[in-house]
């Protein structure tokens, strides 16, 4: 188990590295620079340019990048676009992202765990295809598009939450967010659930636990969900990753300080700041990697024969 | 699932506490709209009208503007000029900043050699096409230490600048935050980099203090400072900033009652003028904002080869209606301006009039008038030796529909108006416009300018041989002469040569067609009726609160 685990870390560490090398170009590509011009004259521009290096050939750009991030700063460390302190921001935002995604997460699986179960035990009657059609509105609707009807009729028609983000008061905040993000999760695992447990509810291991005299929840609990679970976590684990990183559209909406926005800003501000799309590229792909890694060693301990498989 | 339950709704009635709009009204409390992020709190690092307004908000400079928009003593009790114009000295009122330490000269003095030091985006403005301060472009370009700018302290409590040549405008210029003192102990006492990213990096010594603040953030929150020197004018006990991109959005929270003061566009507008309840609140303020097509002159990238022809740029000149503009597409209040300085900006001196009240001055060459417009057309056919013209008109469509709709208006008329030329339309993020118009790779720009400081060269250094990045790719020597003539030439003490002069400069501008004026911008507001006393400036500070009541 040891090895499989350092030989993912290695592969894991390889594919950041060719993440951060295209998302380095890509980046250079792309039309716009980190400068404002409006105001500058040619002449500062240069000058800023020769001051952050942006004049060397671009591999050696990249290398002293590398170096930099090696020893914990993302390139200068601040933004090219108005000279903050990048980690300090990026952190706030991230918490605020993550306390919402934790959130809908959470909301997200409860709800469509039980949707799915509840659709599976009732298969081809009416709550199946009622939950089917919930399921299949909710990956229909975009998130943000239910976000501006919450926001429509529980703070503005109904004043029950605060119209926009109020970060002193995150909980009530956060619900409308919440709620429109876990809309997409609460779909997918509940189809996800239900067709997996109508798999499993047909095998013969099942039906001889029936025959056996085991009934009802402990038969779910204990042979059903548990094996229908391995390809739900794999869908669950990417949507984390998603909803993690923020949501662009429902952030710049509510007015959440995410990021998100942070990313949709640092792209589509005024200029390109190069700094701050690299260290979100980073740290997102590093989250979703961390992720899948861990995904993989909880396969094996939420089905055994898969870490057994592993060893051979 | 007892127990489920039970959870449930205590987490539901924890969600359900404090729960309730409503509550930016009333208390001294103002809840104001943003249209996008502000750049920094660091006057260095800002480029945007709404970063400038709350660091007004929040540190005081030497002049500030009146309710009229002219510049009144802040912390300066009062000033003196030397006879040649080339001297000023400050005398600084008793006023403190947020942790108790005077304000003093050398506050000034840091801000100011910083401002040079790093070449930060506005640093310009100290150099010798603006303030004239002595050395500044010296300093700027590193060749002599900062010690030399032209800035001294006699005692605490007087500041004497130096100047390279009279600058009528000085004081205005002093209402500008590239000019507002920075408290250097506090400064050097950050981690680097660090300066005005939140609430305990950022000191103010102004009306207000900053209360909660990330960059970046959709919020920002501020206080009443009751250590300002003129905390008994300030009534406000909050001040709210709220970043609201989409206009509907913004609508709505302003009927929520989220929001006191809401920024809406020309549709909205309109309906708003039909609803009997809102359109009481409905104002509509006059910006400084000039709107105008730039013509690339310069043949490069099979860009802007025929537009080096002056008579096709004056035949698309011509061309456009720019009351039905403003009347049919634009539709806030915006004002057709057929000058290259805005309406209601830069009043003179001493017949306080505006500079382009004249709006027909130049009406031989800027005008909406079809014949002639295609007499120009056909000269142009003729020097140039072709008879039809594709020309692409870019322009940023990130920043809502009203351009948008401006650029269709202008394509129809234009390709209407004018047979065998053609414009095609191409929108593009702000970034890349940014890109395209100063690596040349573009025929036509709609183009915006705000002014820094309140006198018409603010717009005519853009269009000099030296001008900014956003270049038409026009020289003219008679031109450049003049304007080196107002700024730091003869004229420049010479107040009533100096303005005429510059209508001289603007004739060679607008008989050239080097730019096509459109509009000049207003903002329609909507502002609670039981608010009252914000201040709106077309220069520099577009709107301020130190008076602002809140019943």
């Amino acid at each position: 188990m040891t090895k499989y685990i350092a030989k993912r870390l290695i592969m894991s560490l390889l594919t950041l590295f060719a993440i951060i090398f295209v998302l380095f170009i890509l980046i250079r590509i792309m039309p716009g620079n980190p400068f404002p011009v409006e105001r500058m004259s040619a002449e500062m521009i240069l000058q800023k340019r020769l001051e952050l290096g942006l004049d060397k050939p671009i591999l050696v750009q990249f290398a002293d990048y590398i170096s930099m991030l090696m020893g914990g700063s993302f390139g200068n460390g601040t933004s090219l676009y108005n000279g903050a302190p990048i980690k300090p921001i990026m952190l706030k935002c991230l918490e605020n992202s993550f306390k919402i995604g934790v959130l809908s997460i959470l909301f997200g699986t409860l709800v469509g765990l039980i949707i799915g179960i509840t659709a599976a035990l009732h298969r081809g009657k009416f709550l199946d295809g009622l939950c089917t059609i919930v399921s299949i509105l909710g990956v229909c609707i975009p998130s943000y598009v239910f976000m501006i009807f919450l926001q429509y009729f529980f703070s503005y028609k109904i004043p029950m939450f605060p119209y926009f983000f109020d970060p002193s008061r995150f909980l009530s905040s956060a619900v409308m967010p919440a709620m429109s993000l876990s809309l997409f999760a609460i779909s997918t695992v509940a189809r996800f659930t239900r067709n997996e447990m109508v798999e499993v509810m047909n095998s013969d291991y099942v039906k001889l636990a029936e025959a056996k005299g085991l009934y009802g929840l402990q038969l779910i609990r204990r042979h059903v969900l548990r094996n229908a679970l391995i390809p739900i976590v794999t869908v669950i684990a990417p949507l984390v990753v998603d909803l993690l990183t923020g949501a662009m559209v429902i952030e710049k909406i509510y007015g959440i300080n995410g990021v998100g926005k942070l990313m949709v800003d640092a792209i589509a501000g005024q200029g390109v700041d190069y700094n701050y799309v690299l260290a979100l590229g980073i740290v997102f792909s590093a989250l979703y990697i961390g992720i899948m890694l861990l995904l993989d060693i909880l396969y094996g301990i939420i089905d055994p024969r898969i870490r057994l498989a592993a060893k051979d | 699932m007892k127990k489920f339950l039970a959870m449930a709704l205590l987490i539901l009635s924890a969600l359900m506490t404090g729960c309730g709009g409503d509550e930016s009204a009333g208390n001294g409390r103002l809840s104001v709209m943003l249209q996008s992020n502000i750049v920094s709190l660091d006057s260095a690092q800002a480029t945007d009208s709404a970063s400038f307004e709350v660091i007004a908000d929040c540190i005081d400079g030497l002049m500030q503007l009146d309710a009229d928009g002219k510049a009144v003593p802040a912390l300066a009790q009062d000033y003196d000029v030397s006879e040649d114009g080339r001297t000023y000295t400050f005398h600084l009122r008793e006023a403190i900043w947020a942790n108790g330490e005077e304000v003093t000269a050398e506050d000034f003095i840091f801000a100011w050699r910083r401002h040079c030091v790093e070449s930060s985006k506005y640093a310009y403005i100290m150099g010798s096409t603006v303030a004239c301060i002595k050395n500044a472009d010296a300093v700027i370009r590193k060749e002599i230490s900062p010690e030399h700018l032209g800035v001294y302290a006699i005692g605490s409590k007087t500041l004497v600048v130096e100047l390279d040549a009279p600058v009528s405008f000085f004081p205005s210029l002093m209402c500008f935050p590239a000019f507002y003192p920075i408290n250097e102990n506090f400064y050097n006492s950050l981690e680097k980099n660090s300066y005005g990213t939140s609430p305990e990096t950022f000191l103010s010594n102004g009306a207000f203090k900053l209360a909660d603040y990330v960059p970046g953030a959709a919020s920002i929150q501020l206080v009443k400072n009751n250590s300002y020197w003129d905390a008994a004018r300030v009534s406000l006990e909050n001040l709210q900033y709220q970043v609201v991109s989409s206009s509907d959005n913004a609508l709505t929270a302003f009927k929520n009652k989220t929001l006191n003061l809401a920024v809406i566009n020309g549709n909205q507008v309109v309906n708003v003028q039909n609803d009997p309840e809102l359109s009481q609140n409905l104002q509509t303020i006059p910006t400084g904002l000039l709107n105008y097509l730039s013509f690339n002159q310069d043949y490069k990238n099979n860009h802007g080869g025929a537009l080096a022809n002056a008579n096709l740029r004056l035949a698309i000149s011509n061309a456009i209606d720019r009351e039905s503009l403003v009347d049919n597409y634009v539709m806030n209040g915006s004002q057709a301006t057929y000058t290259a300085i805005p309406l209601r900006f830069a009043a003179n001196a001493k017949t306080g009039e505006y500079f382009a009240a004249d709006q027909k001055q130049f009406s031989d060459v800027v005008s909406f008038d079809v014949e002639k417009a295609r007499g120009f057309l056909e000269k142009a056919k003729s020097e140039l030796g072709a008879e039809n013209f594709s020309l692409e008109l870019i322009y940023a469509n990130d920043s809502g529909d009203t351009v948008v709709k401006v650029a269709q208006a202008i394509k129809s008329q234009v390709e209407g108006n004018l047979p065998g030329v053609t414009l095609n339309l191409q929108p593009m993020p702000k970034a890349e416009y940014l890109d395209r118009v100063t690596t040349n790779s573009y025929d036509i720009a709609i183009t915006s300018w705000a002014p820094d400081y309140d006198d018409p060269m603010t717009f005519f250094t853009l269009w000099t041989t030296e001008g900014c990045e956003i270049a038409e790719h026009w020289s003219n020597a008679d031109y450049d002469k003049i304007i080196a003539e107002c700024t730091i030439g003869d004229l420049a003490a010479r107040y009533d040569e100096r303005w005429s002069a510059m209508y001289d400069a603007e004739r060679i501008l607008l008989e050239n067609a080097v730019i096509s004026p459109l509009y000049t911008n207003a903002v329609a507001n909507l502002i609670s009726s039981n608010v009252s006393g914000i201040e709106f400036h077309s220069v520099a500070i577009e709107r301020a609160y130190k008076s602002a009541k809140v019943q």
